[in-house]
């Protein structure tokens, strides 16, 4: 998937995490802040990684301000501004992700 | 509690605000375009505002403090600005509070001993600043900012000029785009215009020079001046994040006979720069037929559609792109 403009979601509140999305430079690169960076840091990253390519997005800027989400937050809201930064309609009818 | 925009507030909503802020010692800024407040019982308990791609005026009830409001503030600021396509994000604060933004994804880029200007970006100035081609020369290195909204002949002079007086000069154009001139087009002819002399290298500042986070008096010069400006921030960030990691011992300025802002800035630069080493040298304005050439003249003249008034005061590359952008009808 093609990410045409820039996408946000999430918020910056307590167990959450704000995910904005522009078009790369080709590849994907995250910067990610988070409150448990050090014990989480990596486990972040890859789990917006996968969904990223869960959903063929290959090409992107990541912007992650983490404030302690859980992996399926984190999945939800990156699914999310994917699909506001590629202007698509998301069907959560339910895949079981 | 519930959210409320006012894109920007007027009236007695604008009263409350103010009243508010003050509590908190915080000035109102009229160059805000969207204010929002978090509402309990029709009275304001946390606030905040965007000026372009600047978050400011961010207070919250001393009462509720520690509850996680400014996050929710920020968050609405910050989905404002991507609404309107803005990613890179400065927002000020007081010192004292600068953990509360880092922990909201912000980074500091330079403070003074009452103002810290953030950033959303991670080591971003650095990495600009990085990014700038520099080559190693003997000799003064030195530096001008300019405008050139548009680049005219007094331009021309004062960059001639002040080549000729060091061993490299880099030029920063500011990149902020709220002039009558686009960025690019603005940059695009300085370097046309200075393509023939050898040792200048012409710079975007991505604003972090002279742009509304750094020094928004600027940018509301018809405005006047409601209070003495403020432009230590913006020489802060020329002194320790340009000109320290470049080399640069010294700013070229043109003299600033009409405007009132520019003027202030100059008197400024003078007694401020040379505290962090770095030499000011002001260059008289370049002058035809005993007036001072400027950009804001050349805006005038092109208003009423007197190009050819406007030919002996530019050079030949900004008057063929005035030829090309005035409407023929």
């Amino acid at each position: 998937m093609e990410l045409k403009k820039v996408g946000v979601s999430g918020t910056l509140e307590s167990s959450d995490v704000m995910i904005t999305l522009e078009p790369g430079n080709g590849g994907i690169e995250i910067e990610l802040s988070s409150t448990v960076e050090k014990q989480f840091g990596n486990a972040i990253r890859r789990e917006i990684l996968a969904t990223l390519e869960s959903m063929g997005v290959n090409n992107a800027r990541v912007t992650a301000v983490d404030k302690g989400a859980l992996d399926c937050v984190i999945r939800a809201r990156v699914k999310t501004a994917v699909c506001r930064a590629a202007e698509v309609e998301y069907n959560w009818g339910g895949d079981g992700q | 509690m519930q959210l409320d925009y006012a894109s920007p507030p007027r009236g007695q909503k604008l009263e409350r605000i103010r009243a508010f802020l003050a509590k908190l010692s915080l000035d109102w800024d009229h160059t805000i375009e969207h204010t929002v407040c978090l509402l309990e019982d029709d009275h304001i308990v946390a606030t905040g505002s965007l000026r372009q791609n600047v978050l400011l005026c961010i207070g919250v009830d001393p009462s509720l403090q520690g509850e996680g409001l400014t996050a929710t503030i920020v968050t609405e600021l910050v989905k404002l600005a991507v609404q309107s396509g803005k990613t890179h994000l400065f927002l000020f604060t007081k010192p004292e509070n600068e953990k509360i933004f880092t922990s909201l994804g912000f980074y500091p880029v330079a403070g003074t001993s009452d103002v810290l200007l953030l950033e959303n970006k991670k080591d971003g100035i650095r990495q600009f600043v990085q990014s700038l081609r520099q080559p190693r020369v003997d000799g003064v290195i030195a530096s001008a900012v300019v405008n050139c909204n548009p680049f005219t002949n007094g331009h021309l002079y004062l960059l001639e000029k002040a080549a000729s007086e060091c061993a490299l000069l880099h030029v920063f154009v500011l990149s902020e785009d709220r002039s009558a001139f686009p960025a690019s087009v603005r940059l695009q002819l300085v370097k046309e215009n200075t393509a023939h002399i050898p040792n200048i290298i012409v710079h975007p500042t991505a604003d972090y020079l002279i742009s509304s986070a750094t020094f928004p008096d600027y940018f509301h010069k018809e405005k006047g001046l409601s209070s003495e400006i403020n432009c230590k921030l913006d020489l802060t960030i020329f002194a320790t994040h340009f000109a320290r990691p470049m080399g640069i011992t010294r700013r070229y300025v043109g003299t600033e006979p009409n405007c009132a802002v520019t003027a202030a800035y100059n008197r400024q630069m003078k007694s401020f720069l040379p505290t962090m080493g770095i030499e000011v040298v002001e260059i008289p304005r370049y002058e035809l037929g005993g007036q001072p050439v400027s950009a804001s003249k050349v805006r005038a003249l092109l208003k009423e559609g007197r190009l050819d008034e406007i030919k002996p005061l530019v050079p030949p590359a900004t008057f063929a792109y005035l030829e090309r952008m005035t409407p023929i009808d």
